[in-house]
């Protein structure tokens, strides 16, 4: 007499889907942020009636100590029109904004070639400031 | 006589703890990094080249410096100028006349400068820089 061989079910352990699922969505949004410069030191200007700013192809920063970047990378003001051009690519004009992040110790010197290259590479600027009522850290 | 029952202690399982504090720490990591900002939009003409043979401009002319604004040879302070600025801009109606040719001095600070955009912009005006550019000429 023959007996029958019990089957063995294999399931795949569905315990740990939220956290894999949850950790993918984390991975996925630190791999968006591509423009980053989060270890550049600067302090921004103040202004009143401020709005918030819409999402950036593109980031410049003229930190503390005069230095400009573009998306985290240290560049000169001569290289930036064309750089930026090259980032911007073909994005119709009114979403091509470029953030400026400019250190409040920065003099005219340095930041109006910035600001007259992002306007050579057709950038729409966006001057990224600190609202004036909001207490100092 | 009645024997009291030994109440079992339940652990909750802790097998997961270190897996659920990394997770915090990346989600207010991310948390933290993509807090929202904010800004001042400007638009400014697309910069060009300008010969030097420049036709007669009625556009107002701006000169920032450290200590002071000068609004077609007069010096004010900001509140003055911003005043200035909206009587000078109000009658003009063409987009052409409406374009202010500001020239700061090289160490003006960022916020002076933010300061007097705002209050061109807020005026209707078109804001138009005026760099001055090095030449090293070599003689012989």
């Amino acid at each position: 007499m023959k007996l029958p061989r019990k089957k063995l079910t294999a399931s795949v352990p569905t315990f740990a889907m939220g956290d894999i699922g949850f950790l993918l969505l984390i991975f996925f949004v630190i791999l968006a942020r591509a423009q980053d410069d989060s270890h550049i030191q600067w302090q921004p200007a103040r202004l009143n009636n401020i709005e918030m700013a819409p999402a950036p192809l593109a980031s410049v920063v003229i930190d503390t100590g005069s230095k400009i970047y573009l998306d985290g990378k240290e560049i000169s003001a001569e290289e930036l029109a064309l750089k930026l051009s090259a980032v911007l690519g073909d994005a119709p004009a009114g979403r091509r904004h470029v953030f400026l992040k400019v250190d409040r110790e920065a003099k005219a010197a340095v930041f109006e070639p910035v600001i007259a290259a992002v306007s050579e590479a057709g950038g729409d600027l966006i001057h990224i400031l600190e609202p004036e009522d909001k207490p100092t850290q | 006589m009645k024997l009291k029952r030994g109440k079992m202690l339940v652990d909750p399982p802790d097998c997961a703890t270190a897996d659920i504090a990394f997770t915090l720490i990346i989600f207010f990591l991310v948390c933290a990094a993509v807090q929202p900002e904010t800004g001042m939009s400007q638009a400014l003409p697309k910069t060009e080249e300008k010969s030097e043979k420049r036709a007669q401009s009625q556009n107002p002319e701006v000169s920032i410096t450290p200590s002071g604004i000068v609004l077609n040879g007069n010096p004010l302070q900001l509140p003055e100028f911003t005043r200035r600025i909206a009587i000078e801009l109000k009658s003009k109606t063409r987009e052409a006349d409406r374009i202010v040719v500001v020239k700061s001095a090289p160490d003006t600070s960022y916020p002076t400068w933010i300061g007097v955009s705002r209050a061109i912009e807020s005026a209707g005006g078109i804001l138009t820089l005026e760099l001055e550019s090095e030449r090293t000429i070599e003689i012989k």
